[in-house]
């Protein structure tokens, strides 16, 4: 699909040609946006209101720890957003992800073997997908409220294996002792990636994450992306159309587990242990509120919704917390607004889908898609039609 | 358009109110001095930053459940170099009563350091975080804090974590930055005794960071069995575990020293935290009539409902129940959540073992201290975290007359301090000193019963006897022995 | 949508035919678990009876699966802890007189139950009525925010504790079953508490009412038409939003009920409760065959069985995987459940 517009919406030129560049060159500007992302957030984090919370390093830490929420983010993208299935059990994919490199690499695992981060992170995203797979299939003849469930079914199935299956998963202790990456000197050059220094962890997640969205882009724009989109509006009228159902979906849950084994990969190198507690339920409504915040479907929105959830949860709601007390305000400073934060997603998710259900940062698609009342009363206008999505 | 707008301009205004966050987050109290201001060049830091919070003005402790973790700005009184303890427990929602008084023993601590001048020239402060996420202590975010607490360069040691789970995520941090962590209440065996421990120190195998004062698992779980035993006269019992790492732990070392004194496991169950229905499984061993039941776990995940609904079943009603120190929580019937609130009158006979001493030399004087800081009673491990507090004090000490006086050095020597070989430190809780693995050579157990009538009925827990324990790997052998009763 | 054969609320099913079968199925498991257990068995399995029956009858009418019914059960057990210790002031003793306990307990009920009935109105009022024609994802996710919503709000009006109920029912023995053998087995007896009895009977009651009144009255014959197919019958005069917000009165009323028969015989309740008994009763409704009311409370039942089988023979870790195990396979294999209609779902 060349994305080119056939009438510019005349909001004036350098947007325009901006947007026009992006799609032209689309990894290229996929790789420069991180790169820019990357070299400026640790610049930000320097700066006064936000130095005061927290410490440089920690801030990096932070970050890529927030990166695999994003990874998650943009997985279930994939299942929900592209392609329709709401997908309530996708902690299970990430849990896979996880222990898969424990067993590869740790020494505590019963499984002695040693296999280095590089090589793991596409093979625990392989294994993920193949999970994907063999979850997916259960589901396919099921509508979108059952699908919902039997996921959510398999998201409490996972953990709970890893945990009573204590002979060889090490139950509820988890599997410590995961090695960090390794990295060759170059020349006198070793990166070493360690428990204290975040910034080799953040520098490869940068990378995963990089590489991860052009791909993305690839395929939301290739015809296994149409196929998705054309599920996600009318299952029937696409099956009608000659495409392949089955393959379709189990190829969304397959791709959309394999961002999840990245993630899981990652997360347990960066902690150094795996446990079953992990992953539960309330992981997998934070992605789906991450995704829903951020505009299903829509791949940027995703990734700034999902980083956005992250820093409130983890950094702002604390601040806000000393905030109010520090400054005595009446009511709020008895607030703890840490423990209210499920209640804001609640209250979010509902607000979103009332108000706003493309979410913050939609794509035109979408849009037009989920107001289609309002658009067919106005359909009177002559069509300006972009093709392909800003 | 507009909405997205709006919400760029709500992200942006949020941020800027939380700049103004230049108040030194004193929480409201009228008690003792207050905090001088601060360097007003500076703009105040809530964390990470070498100012931390006045432990002197801060009463959290007046039943407001929901204070956040205090880590205000401001030195105190006394101008001097700064130098911070840290501190790792979960302190909001469900496990406020596990953290918040364990984190005041610190607190009292440092006061009564300062006021006794035992560090000249040096302002001694507290850097405290929170693990809890949505109520419950967390793991990911226990690795945070660490993290946090080690990149503060005026933190020389640390005393938390409460769980054992967090810990597990914490020692490598710890490890790798040479922090000491000094732990209350952390008694799963993997943490210290080796080869699992070493899995848990990857950067520095050979430098051991963490120590506890609680006796382990190891200890408790036998411990509870021989007291059944031998105390309570019961040969045969039924034990639940509650799946966690703590109760499938000292679950494991009860059955194992029951059986070994004798007596028969009916049967073993384990039931997660998520269950509600404990009858069914009461029910199913009813027939077999155990003359017990231990309960292997905690309150907050289940135990405490498991105790108020096994007593509704036949054959349950009078036997004696007992727990370990998850279910002695030593909070009275109106503290809620402690066990006794949940079971009410099905909390009648039943037993508790609590890892560490009760009997603390000079308890009266404690106990008034501690209630004039914060206005309650302290809390089961208030004094242990003291004692934590005050190891830590003593290698600064220590360190300061040895001519030290950056902060990495003191770091150093604070952890070196604690576990150099026959190393000894005089604590509010006694003599305490560490073995190789960084285990207390002295392992007490508390024995503890409820007893309802107390408090004009409200309930609570009255203290039997306390048994002290050999430590197995006192003389430096680092195989894990059983324990054996160094006598009552 | 049109060209799906829509679920509808079956009232009349296969009952006739499968009553020897499930009789023998009751003594079955009675001589397999013993009477204690039993009656265990039977309370569970009314209380998931009630709440299945709330699953069923939304999904049969708006084909929603309404997540947040979870919490309404559980909102509702807090709602009887409420009436019980604040405006009755009653403590953890038990009332002798059954004059008094039936007084109580009526005065606990009913306004739980209407208020409850209310609550669930509210809810399909804001929060699923406006999505009424949006893409089925809508719904779905607003019924997940909503059952955060329920919870959170509890737990920072409750605290995140276990809050233990007042017991007011007194242990009254009705029924002392000496333990016998057949032959080598041994089956355990017991005694029937009267609190069991009650609750069967009551959850019995409330079934049965509901099935007259889907069966026999003007508006249950409006949610029937309503749920075959909603346009004829707002042709034919049926007020949808009316039946539609009835629906949902009736099913988190009996949600409340089921809460208030949870505090009365567990004793505790806790914020967190609705999560996973809601998804056991959503499975039950499956299993039932979804939208068919009888199939809901038979499936209650059987996972309440299932559950007190694992316990019994030890495999009580595994019980969640168990019913989620139930759940998928009846989904995959048999999505019409035990008693319902074929679906007609097409991949």
């Amino acid at each position: 699909m060349t994305a080119r517009t056939v009438a510019p919406r005349g909001t004036g030129s350098p947007r325009t040609a901006f947007f026009q560049f992006t799609r032209e060159h689309r990894s290229l500007s996929i790789i420069l946006a991180w790169v820019v992302i990357g070299l400026a957030l640790p610049a930000i984090v320097l700066l006064p209101p936000l130095s005061t919370f927290q410490n440089q390093v920690v801030w990096v830490d932070g970050f890529a720890l927030s990166g695999v929420y994003i990874l998650l983010a943009l997985g279930l993208n994939i299942v929900v957003g592209f392609a329709g299935l709401l997908d309530l059990g996708y902690a299970a994919f990430f849990a896979i992800g996880s222990y898969t490199f424990a067993f590869a690499a740790s020494p505590q695992a019963i499984t002695h073997l040693n296999i280095p981060f590089w090589p793991m992170l596409v093979v625990g995203a392989l294994v993920a997908a193949l999970f994907g797979i063999l979850l997916g299939a259960p589901t396919l003849r099921l509508r979108g409220d059952y699908l919902a469930i039997v996921t959510l079914g398999f998201g409490e199935i996972v953990p709970a294996i890893f945990l009573n299956a204590d002979a060889y998963t090490k139950g509820t202790n988890g599997i410590g002792g995961i090695p960090q990456p390794q990295l060759p000197c170059v020349g006198s050059v070793c990166v070493h990636f360690t428990f204290l220094d975040p910034f080799p962890f953040y520098v490869t997640m940068l990378g995963i994450l990089a590489v991860v969205m052009i791909l993305i882009y690839r395929l939301q724009d290739s015809r296994l992306g149409r196929a998705w989109m054309a599920i996600r509006e009318d299952e029937l009228a696409a099956a009608s159309s000659g495409i392949n159902t089955i393959t379709t979906k189990l190829l969304a849950f397959a791709l959309g587990a394999s961002t999840a084994g990245f993630a899981g990969v990652f997360s347990a190198s960066k902690l150094g242990n795996v446990t079953p507690d992990q992953f539960q339920f309330a992981v997998s409504f934070t992605i789906l509120a991450m995704v829903v915040l951020g505009g299903m479907g829509n791949i940027w929105g995703v990734v700034i919704g999902a980083f956005t959830l992250y820093t409130i949860q983890s950094v702002l709601l604390k601040e806000l917390n000393q905030f109010f007390q520090g400054q005595h305000v009446p009511i709020l400073q008895n607030i703890d607004f840490v423990q209210y934060q499920y209640l804001l997603y609640g209250l979010a998710l509902v607000g979103m889908m009332l108000l706003r259900p493309e979410g913050l940062f939609p794509s035109n698609r979408r849009r037009r898609e989920l107001h289609q009342e309002a658009a067919e009363d106005t359909e009177l206008a002559p069509p300006t039609q972009e093709i392909g999505d800003s | 358009m507009r909405l997205r707008n709006l919400s760029v301009l709500a992200g942006v205004a949020l941020i800027a109110a939380s700049a103004c966050t230049s108040t030194p987050a004193a929480t409201s109290n009228p008690a003792t001095s207050n905090p001088a201001t601060s360097n007003p060049a500076t703009s105040i830091p809530a964390t990470s930053n070498p100012a931390t919070s006045n432990p002197a003005t801060s009463n959290p402790a007046t039943s407001n459940p929901t204070t956040a973790p205090i880590t205000s700005t401001a030195p105190s009184q006394g101008a001097g170099k700064v130098i911070t303890i840290g501190t790792e427990l979960p302190m909001s929602g469900g496990e406020t009563a596990n953290g918040v008084p364990t984190q005041n023993g610190v607190k009292l601590a440092i006061q009564d350091a300062m006021a006794q001048n035992m560090l000249p020239g040096w302002t001694l402060q507290l850097n405290g975080q929170d693990d809890a996420v949505a109520g419950a202590h967390n793991a990911a975010q226990g690795g945070k804090n660490m993290t946090t607490l080690v990149q503060d360069q005026t933190v020389v040691g640390e005393v938390g974590p409460f769980n054992s789970g967090v810990a597990q995520v914490e020692i490598p941090i710890a490890n790798a930055a040479g922090l000491l962590m000094c732990s209350p209440a952390n008694t799963n065996t993997s943490l210290t005794y080796p080869p699992d421990a070493l899995q848990y120190r990857t950067t520095n195998p050979d430098k051991v960071s963490y120590v506890r004062l609680a006796a382990p698992d190891s200890i408790q779980g036998p411990a509870g069995a021989d007291f059944v035993y031998n105390d309570l006269n019961a040969h045969s019992v039924y034990i639940l575990d509650d799946t966690e790492t703590f109760g499938v732990g000292v679950g494991d070392s009860f059955q194992a020293e029951f059986v070994k004194d004798g007596g028969t496991v009916v049967k073993r169950d384990s039931a997660p935290s998520s269950t509600t229905d404990y009858t069914a499984l009461f029910q199913a061993v009813a027939s077999q009539k155990p003359a017990a039941v231990y309960l292997a776990g905690t309150t907050p995940t289940g135990m405490g409902l498991a105790l108020k609904q096994g007593r509704t079943v036949s054959g349950f009603e009078t036997i004696p129940f007992m727990g370990p120190d998850g279910v002695a929580d030593l909070g009275d019937g109106n503290t809620q959540g402690s066990t006794i609130n949940i079971a009410g009158q099905a909390a009648a006979n039943v037993y508790g073992t609590v890892a560490g001493v009760h009997d603390i030399p000079d308890a009266a004087t404690f106990l008034t201290n501690y209630k004039a800081a914060f206005g309650t009673d302290p809390g089961a491990y208030s004094a242990i975290a003291y004692a934590c507090a005050q190891v830590i004090i003593q290698g600064i000490q220590k360190a300061v007359a040895a001519g030290t006086t950056d902060y990495a050095g003191i770091r150093e020597a604070v952890r070196a301090n604690a576990t150099a070989a026959g190393n000894s430190f005089t604590t509010i809780i006694g003599a305490v000193s560490f073995d190789v693995n960084g285990d207390t050579t002295s392992p007490y157990m508390s024995f503890y019963k409820t007893d309802l009538t107390l408090n004009n009925n409200v309930g609570g827990w009255t203290w039997i006897k306390q048994q002290a324990f050999t430590d197995p790997n006192a003389n430096g052998n680092a195989s894990p022995a059983p324990a054996s009763p160094a006598g009552s | 949508m049109a060209s799906e054969m829509a679920t509808t609320l079956r009232v009349r099913s296969r009952i006739p035919r499968s009553v020897p079968y499930t009789a023998a199925a009751l003594v079955i498991a009675l001589l397999l678990l013993g009477v204690p257990q039993f009656m265990n068995a039977m309370t569970l399995g009314a209380i998931y009876a009630l709440i299945a029956l709330g699953y069923t009858m939304v999904y049969g009418i708006i084909e929603l699966i309404n997540f947040a019914h979870g919490d309404v059960f559980m909102v509702g057990a807090f709602a009887s802890l409420w009436v019980l210790t604040t405006p009755l002031g009653l403590l953890d003793r038990p009332m002798n007189d059954p004059l008094q306990l039936a007084v109580t307990l009526a005065a606990v009920v009913i306004p739980v139950m209407l208020f409850m009935g209310l609550v669930g109105v509210i809810i399909e009022r804001f929060a699923y009525r406006p999505l009424r024609h949006a893409p089925r994802l809508a719904p779905l996710i607003t019924a997940i925010g909503v059952s955060f919503i329920l919870q959170n709000i509890i737990q920072v009006v409750f605290g995140p504790s276990p809050h233990p109920t007042p017991q007011i029912f007194p242990k009254v023995d009705v029924l002392s079953v000496p333990s016998f053998n057949i032959g080598d087995f041994a089956v355990a007896g017991g005694t029937v508490r009267g609190l069991n009895l009650t609750i069967i009977v009551a959850a019995v009651f409330l079934m049965a009412v509901l099935q007259l009144f889907v069966g026999r009255t003007r508006l249950g014959r409006a949610m029937r038409s309503t749920s075959q197919d909603r346009e004829a019958a707002a042709l034919m005069g049926v007020d949808i939003n009316q039946t539609i917000a009835i629906t949902f009165f009736i099913a988190a009323a009996l949600a409340g009920a089921g809460g208030v028969i949870y505090g009365l015989y567990f004793g505790s309740v806790q914020f967190n409760l609705g999560f996973f008994t809601g998804l056991k009763a959503f499975t039950a409704a499956v299993l039932g065959g979804i939208g068919n009311t009888v199939g809901a409370a038979v499936g209650g039942f059987v996972i309440a069985f299932i559950e007190v089988f694992a316990a019994q023979l030890g495999y009580s870790r595994w019980s969640e995987v168990a019913v989620f195990s139930v759940l998928i396979l009846v989904l995959v294999f048999r999505p019409s459940g035990l008693f319902g209609q074929a679906l007609g779902e097409r991949a």
